[in-house]
């Protein structure tokens, strides 16, 4: 696969990087346009016009509008996102912050949703129309048309306030807060490399819920993709002969079906895992989590557009870069691409 | 397929830690104070920079003035320990304090801070300058005279009274010098240190302030009149109010703020919990814009006036948030004078709009905020005026887009909320009755009147009056002609309800007083333990 795969790598690569770059333009430009009043939002509602002109000045917004654009450009190519209106940090480093909160529910998110949902689909395959099967897409169904808004504050009222089996909103009890050191930045990881287990399972209790909520809506997708593969593997002649060789059904599925699917799977998974990193925005808000999704809605309620247009790209990015993965992923895993490729 | 089974065990694993993971824990720690609100607007801690409300809440607790106001308006001592009025101006002594640093309060941090202000010269100056204070004259007129005495001049635009008034504001906390100096850059007053830190002398010091996710503030064990109660308050944001509540229910936080009417409404008699309805002295208001061919016409305005059902509204929407009221002067002011008669008359307003030659109605848009109770003001206004003929079209808006369209005078109809800057007839109604220079060229944007295009020379003239007239008593009859010639006017900036701000506690808490211009102070708040 050497020659021609270096070729379609650096295509796809260019792919990527075009891709970016009209993403770029467009959020710069919508961000531009939007009637929105960073400057009002800094120097407040009675401020005089003095006062509002100089700040609006230190902004930079006094200049056209393509100016602003190449200065943005210029920044950006001396990896400089600007500076957030909302926190006076560089918006770097905000993001770097709210990245790994977001990070730890999303990739707990996916793992819960791929070790359920894939199970779930092929069982639902196997059995087609049986019980379980039925079963299966009511809860596929179900989660795929229930807004996670309200998921999560019924999910809060049974399993935090009315069962008391988990943590609320935040991702640690108050009590505990600033006792671990971000090194990471996954409170997970971090309370266990410094040792305190107990600040790691009050973690796990506070992003649990969130994250089987998240799981739960990719999940859905998940299992009817699962299902549907196998299906239409199972029609397939191979499966009619490694049958009649005797292969038990569950043998049949594990080393013969599996396989043959795990290639539309990672695709699957890929597309799942973006959409649960830059589609937390309303679980953020509901468990009151300090991410990525929370960040952008609060810069965009205020019309802040470093930060906005820095998050559009970091996420459009990620997604990107997923989907170029998952891409790559095609053509390793797939023989009929190594063939090809040969 | 190796990849699957373990993956499958790792599942597994998860799984089962998931089932025995302990239950978390309830309640707050008995030592520390956790407040649930929406932290969304906070984008500075800098006392000389900062506005919003929940950043003034902070600071106050962060920094101390020369003076503090009561919530029913004396103006008490706080860094001053006394101070002599004379004809000139104000002499004050300071007590023995020191900041949280360690350095000494002196007379030079109380100069530093008041030409910070005005040198930095944000929208916190505006404090400072309306009434004729500025970058240039501050230091002529702010002066330190020895170590423990400070003088301020009075500029010839305000009375000693209402200075003591403005000098309550945390744009004038008095900061530590020594350590703001330290850490300037570029000649910004510390500014960029300021916004994440404190450097006050106050009962409380910043830990740590993470955007939209928390504020930790500590107590300052050196605190002049003793180290506050509570060792630690956490100020949490929790946009939403359902969580907020069910927050509140559970004991994981103390004190709820920002919650909507229907969350607020399921406390209202339940042991354990107790409301606060902390008045504002502001108003949610009707802004018409006057330069609108039909609002320009006060017949017009007056029809507005009696096409909407205040009683209604107050009842069903605004309930623990306001109480009708259409004179900019909350009712238990002092020289507040009664409502005029405006009230639901659909057969009079019907009149009035056929007096003014539009028989057969118009139709005019309606900006707000969608942010409970304005986004449901605005629709129970829109039911209202359907009925007299107006047809409203509403346009909701995020706060930064409909500021923005009140600013540059873009709207027919607006819903703004004010506050009251004092605790006076002139605190809370300044904002609606002067108005210098209604030319659009005048750009004062920052004029709620101007905003509404309301030309009101004489209103105007009388409130300036009132505002430098030493003599209480001739005072108080200024601001009672006041209030009457603006309802004469038909205003253009019609008060519809005095606001509130209803916060829910736990009754563990006692001893938290809410400050009507957001100067809550918590050195005093102790929770208790309860059954």
């Amino acid at each position: 696969m050497k020659e021609l795969s270096v070729a379609e790598f650096g295509r796809r690569l260019a792919h990527l990087l075009v891709s970016l770059f009209i993403l770029l333009c467009v959020t710069f430009v919508i961000g531009r346009v939007l009637p929105t009043d960073p400057v009002g939002a800094i120097v407040g509602e009675l401020a005089d016009p003095a006062a509002y002109a100089a700040m609006r000045a230190r902004l930079g917004l006094d200049l056209p509008i393509y100016q602003q654009f190449f200065l943005y450009l210029n920044g950006l190519a001396h990896g400089d996102f600007g500076t957030a209106v909302l926190t006076g940090n560089p918006v770097s480093s905000d993001l770097a912050q709210a990245f790994p909160a977001t990070f730890e529910l999303a990739t707990l998110a996916v793992i819960i949703s791929t070790f359920v949902g894939v199970p779930l689909g092929l069982v639902a395959a196997l059995f087609r129309d049986s019980f379980i099967d039925k079963t299966a897409r009511v809860v596929a169904l179900v989660g795929h048309s229930i807004p996670v808004f309200w998921f999560g504050i019924v999910g809060l009222v049974i399993f935090y306030a009315g069962l008391n089996w988990v943590g609320g909103p935040g991702r640690i009890d108050v009590f505990y807060e600033g006792l671990v050191t971000p090194r990471t930045g996954l409170l997970l990881v971090d309370s266990l490399l410094q040792g305190e287990t107990e600040i790691f399972w009050n973690a796990l209790g506070h992003i649990i819920l969130p994250a089987v909520i998240l799981a739960y809506a990719a999940m859905a997708y998940i299992t009817r993709m699962t299902r549907s593969f196998t299906l239409e593997q199972l029609s397939q002649d191979y499966v009619i002969a490694a049958r009649a060789k005797g292969v038990s059904p569950l043998g049949t599925i594990w080393h013969h079906v599996l396989p043959n699917i795990a290639v539309q799977l990672i695709t699957i998974l890929a597309i799942s895992y973006g959409g649960l990193l830059e589609g937390a925005v309303v679980t953020e808000i509901v468990f009151s989590w300090p991410g990525i999704g929370q960040y952008m809605t609060n810069a965009l309620m205020i019309g802040d557009m470093n930060a906005i247009v820095a998050g559009t790209i970091i996420v459009g990015f990620i997604f990107m870069l997923l989907n170029f993965l998952a891409d790559v992923a095609y053509a390793v895993f797939d023989p009929r691409m190594r063939e090809a490729a040969r | 397929m190796k990849h699957f089974s373990k993956g499958l065990f790792v599942g597994a694993v998860i799984g089962a830690l998931t089932i025995a993971a302990p239950l978390s824990q309830a309640a707050t720690p008995q030592d520390q104070l956790v407040v649930g609100t929406s932290l969304a607007q906070v984008l500075s801690l800098d006392p000389q920079q900062a506005t919003e409300g929940k950043a003034v809440e902070i600071m106050s607790n962060l920094y101390d003035r020369l003076v503090a106001s009561t919530a029913d308006g004396k103006i008490l001592p706080q860094l001053a320990e006394s101070w002599k009025v004379d004809d000139k101006g104000i002499t004050f002594t300071l007590r023995k304090a020191n900041f949280a640093s360690g350095n000494p309060v002196t007379s030079k941090d109380v100069v530093y801070s008041l030409a910070r202000l005005l040198k930095m010269d944000q929208a916190a100056a505006a404090n400072l300058k309306r009434v004729g204070y500025d970058k240039d004259n501050v230091e002529k007129l702010v002066k330190a005279v020895d170590d423990q005495t400070v003088r301020i001049d009075l500029s010839d635009q305000v009375t000693a009274e209402l200075l003591l008034y403005r000098l309550t504001t945390t744009t004038t906390s008095v900061v530590d010098s020594v350590e703001v100096e330290s850490h300037a850059v570029d000649n910004d007053y510390g500014n960029a240190w300021m916004r994440t830190h404190s450097a006050g002398s106050g009962p409380f010091t910043l830990n740590r302030w993470s955007p939209n996710e928390l504020v930790i503030l500590d107590a300052n064990k050196d605190y002049m009149a003793g180290a506050p109660k509570m060792r630690r308050v956490i100020v949490r944001h929790v946009p939403e109010s359902q969580v907020e509540r069910l927050m509140l229910e559970r004991g994981d936080i103390d004190i709820a703020s920002a919650l909507t009417a229907s969350d607020l409404a399921t406390f209202q008699s339940k042991k354990g919990f107790a409301i606060q309805r902390i008045p504002t002295g502001g108003f949610y208001v009707l802004s018409m814009n006057a330069g609108n061919k039909y609002l320009a016409n006060p017949k017009v305005r007056e029809a507005i006036a009696y096409g909407i059902d205040y009683k209604g509204i107050e009842k069903t929407i605004m309930g623990p948030y306001g109480r009708a009221r259409n004179v900019p002067v909350p009712e238990n002011f002092e020289y507040a004078i009664p409502n005029p008669d405006w009230h639901l008359d659909v057969e009079k307003s019907k009149q009035l709009l056929s007096e003014a030659g539009f028989k057969d109605g118009f139709s005019l848009s309606l900006k707000t905020i969608a942010q409970t109770p304005r986004i449901d003001l605005a629709t129970a206004i829109q039911a209202s005026l359907a009925q007299v003929g107006i047809k409203i079209d509403i346009q909701q808006g995020n706060g930064s887009e409909i500021i923005a369209a009140h600013r540059a005078r873009d709207f027919d109809l607006l819903i703004p909320q004010t506050s009251a800057y004092m605790p006076n007839v002139l605190g809370s109604m300044e904002q609606f009755s002067s108005n210098p220079d209604n030319s659009k060229e005048a750009n004062n944007a920052g004029n709620f009147v101007w905003r509404s295009a309301w030309d009101i020379p004489e209103l105007t003239a009388l409130t300036a009056k009132a505002s430098m007239e030493p003599d209480a008593k001739k005072r108080g009859e200024l601001y009672v002609q006041m209030q009457k010639m603006f309802v004469e006017q038909k205003p253009a900036v019609l008060p519809l309800f005095e606001r509130f701000e209803p916060i829910v506690l736990s009754s563990k808490v006692e001893g938290y007083v809410g400050h009507p211009s957001q100067l809550t102070r918590l050195e005093n708040v102790t929770k208790v333990e309860t059954q």
